[in-house]
């Protein structure tokens, strides 16, 4: 066990001493957009502070007026439309019906005294650090360092040196792996502190951090007692970590399994050529079987393959703002998300187990 | 004493090469063991076994009486190696790969990180990045690396590579010194002459095979007497020579001198057939064949010579007709 801590320790001094430029460039980019963030912020307000918090029943409430404003827009143009419908598709009766759809949910909220999803500060920040595209670019950043784990040391042939130590292959790679995700691990928790930082500002509240959010089980549907699942504040926060941690964690595993077999560069290029590549080719594909099929649920499939579910979040992120949201979105897909993830993980980290532990270094 | 390395009836192929073929040696506790060989004999295959890194095909590589393979943790305790290139992390300095490698069999000892980086005079550039370090640098540093923790069993993998005659000297110093204290040091290297000073036995390997074993004195002796001549006429002499029976001969490597080869003493019976053919013999000396001479013989590769290279890349294709002007 002492020996198996020492490696991780090691594995950090050397990711830290060889890398700490990514980590500096990351701090750099955080403070650029902070403070690019606020200086609109105060250009477009026209003030140095934040506005006086506001409480989410006053929000749904204005939300509930905008939402019956609305309506009364869309009849007029129903009446002077005989036609009745959009251009693309939508028809003004739809949209009449999305507008009342969204009316019943905030006032189911409101009766039942259920804050939304969107509510507080740091909820807003759980969404927004984990499931947007913070996380989508954090979590490449994390792939290329974990597929130089030992790759990287492959290329400087100090991996000869490694292996002809007193340690077994499985303490090496578990102790690179443990490594990776304690850094990112950090990196996330950092991220989402200084997201949370700006969100409280820009909400004019750090916001309560106990009382409770709901979430739609299934966010296409309309919200009452047999489709919410309600949560404690801390404990959704934490399942956010926890869903980024699983993608962060799965993205390691395929980056430690390229690891395993290649040189340094070999690595950094197939992890990011998969990272970057898959999800672009899966949305040709997702529009291309939603223009024949006529229907984007027909592309849902594609949630199967790890890259399109690494940030589980994003799922749950779109409910309960204000109004129904698209199919697969919702505490069910956010499930089926992480068991997808899960799968992957467990797959990746075995292969990688079963590669490096028969592989012979020749270099 | 007891053998600290035992490998027996190794093989190991990579794809359709054999790269070793059933071979068996072993080293005592205390023994400075050469281990020869051209490139491509299956030298490095034979350490990276003993170190770990691959495991062999069929046959058994032990280290302190432990499988490098199926125990390794247990036999990588007793030995330090450094390999053919020097693997340390550029981005630390020398120190700092110390205390790291240090760390890996424990505790990290300044004292010792200090002894070491002063025993192979790398004191004053131990606080530098190893990215700065020249080969030689790199390869002292490799072999303080290999010396952390005091092992039992030294294994040097042409550790000559990269250093100056200074850098060569030092380390024949340092590794007759650790021999002295009882290291034992398994020794692969091309320069025979760092063989011949330092090792107690050599193994010599050819194509995944070996071709001799055994102490150095008997090796470069068993092969029968050897002689050179100083002549005044070494054309005449030559032809006398061929005469006598059992007698074979070549001009030598200094000027108007042959060496003469033969399995019984023949020295007074070429001198006497040389004074009587009115050949005047400046001197005759009767020489020890060195470790070369056994090499090139065992393994019909003069070392560093052109033939013990790797094969040279194939010949780039031939330009299409018309040239490179389209």
């Amino acid at each position: 066990m002492t020996l198996f801590i020492s490696l991780v320790r090691i594995e950090l001094v050397k990711t830290w001493r060889s890398r700490w430029i990514v980590f500096a460039v990351m701090g750099g980019l955080f403070v650029l957009i902070a403070g690019g963030l606020y200086t609109y912020y105060v250009i477009s307000q026209q003030r140095w502070s934040p506005p006086p918090a506001v409480a989410w029943q006053t929000t749904l409430r204005q939300e509930i007026a905008a939402n019956h404003q609305s309506i009364t827009q869309l009849q007029q143009i129903k009446q002077t439309q005989p036609s009745g419908g959009f251009r693309g598709g939508f028809s003004i009766d739809d949209e009449i019906k999305r507008e009342q759809q969204a009316i019943a949910d905030d006032q189911y909220l409101l009766d039942n005294n259920i804050a939304p999803l969107q509510s507080f500060s740091i909820t807003l920040a759980a969404l927004f650090a984990m499931g947007g595209i913070v996380m989508f670019l954090l979590i490449r950043i994390f792939g290329w360092l974990a597929s130089e784990q030992i790759a990287g040391e492959r290329s400087d042939r100090t991996i000869a040196i490694l292996l002809s130590r007193p340690m077994s292959r499985d303490q090496l790679l578990l102790a690179k792996a443990v490594a990776s995700f304690l850094i990112s691990l950090a990196v996330v928790v950092v991220t989402f502190l200084v997201v949370y930082a700006m969100v409280a500002f820009i909400e004019g509240s750090v916001g309560p951090i106990d009382g409770q959010v709901a979430i739609a089980a299934d966010g296409s549907k309309a919200v009452g007692a047999g489709n919410l699942v309600v949560m404690p504040i801390l404990l959704f926060v934490l399942m956010c970590i926890g869903a980024a941690m699983l993608g962060v964690l799965c993205v390691e595993g395929m980056s430690l399994l390229v690891s395993v077999v290649t040189g340094r560069w070999a690595a950094v290029g197939i992890t990011l050529a998969v990272l970057f590549g898959a999800p672009l080719v899966s949305g040709v594909v997702t529009v291309i079987i939603t223009l024949i099929s006529g229907s984007r649920a027909n592309a849902h499939f594609l949630n199967y393959f790890f890259v399109n579910v690494l940030a589980p979040v994003s799922s749950i992120a779109p409910v309960l703002a204000n109004g129904p949201a698209s199919a697969g979105t919702g505490m069910n897909e956010f499930a089926a998300q992480i068991a997808t993830l899960t799968v992957w993980t467990v797959a990746f980290f075995a292969a990688a187990w079963l590669l490096f532990h028969r592989r012979q270094e020749t270099g | 004493m007891a053998p600290i390395v035992e490998v027996d009836r190794l093989s190991k192929s990579f794809g359709h090469v054999h790269a070793l073929n059933e071979i068996s040696l072993s080293v005592a506790e205390g023994e400075v063991f050469g281990f020869l060989g051209p490139n491509g004999a299956g030298k490095t295959t034979t350490i990276r076994i003993l170190l770990g890194l691959q495991h062999a095909d069929s046959g058994t590589a032990k280290v302190g009486g432990f499988d490098c393979w199926t125990a390794h943790a247990k036999a990588a305790r007793l030995l330090g190696a450094t390999l053919e290139q020097p693997a340390l992390y550029g981005f630390l300095s020398g120190r700092d790969n110390l205390r790291l490698f240090a760390r890996l069999l424990g505790a990290v000892d300044e004292k010792q990180i200090s002894e070491l980086l002063d025993l192979v005079g790398m004191t004053e550039r131990g606080d530098d990045k190893v990215k700065r370090y020249s080969m030689g640098m790199r390869q002292r540093l490799a072999l303080a690396q290999a010396m952390l923790g005091k092992p039992k069993l030294l294994i040097l993998d042409e550790p000559t590579n990269g250093l100056d005659p200074n850098g060569i000297h030092g380390l024949r110093i340092l590794l007759r010194k650790l021999a002295d204290e009882g290291m034992t040091i398994f020794f692969s290297s091309h320069l025979l002459s760092e063989v011949e000073e330092l090792c107690d036995r050599v193994v010599v390997l050819h194509r995944g095979e070996v071709k001799a074993a055994g102490p150095l004195s008997e090796l470069m002796n068993v092969r029968g007497f050897h002689f050179r001549i100083d002549v005044s006429d070494v054309d005449k002499a030559m032809d006398i020579i061929r005469s006598i029976d059992g007698a074979t001969v070549e001009p030598g490597t200094i000027k108007d001198s042959i060496t003469v080869n033969s399995q019984t003493d023949l020295a007074r019976s070429i001198n006497h057939a040389l004074v009587a053919a009115g050949i005047g013999v400046d001197q005759l000396v009767r020489t020890q064949r060195g470790l070369e001479d056994v090499y090139i013989e065992l393994t019909g590769v003069a070392p560093g010579s052109p033939l013990s290279a790797p094969p040279p890349p194939p010949p780039p294709p031939p330009l299409p007709a018309g040239g490179l002007t389209p």
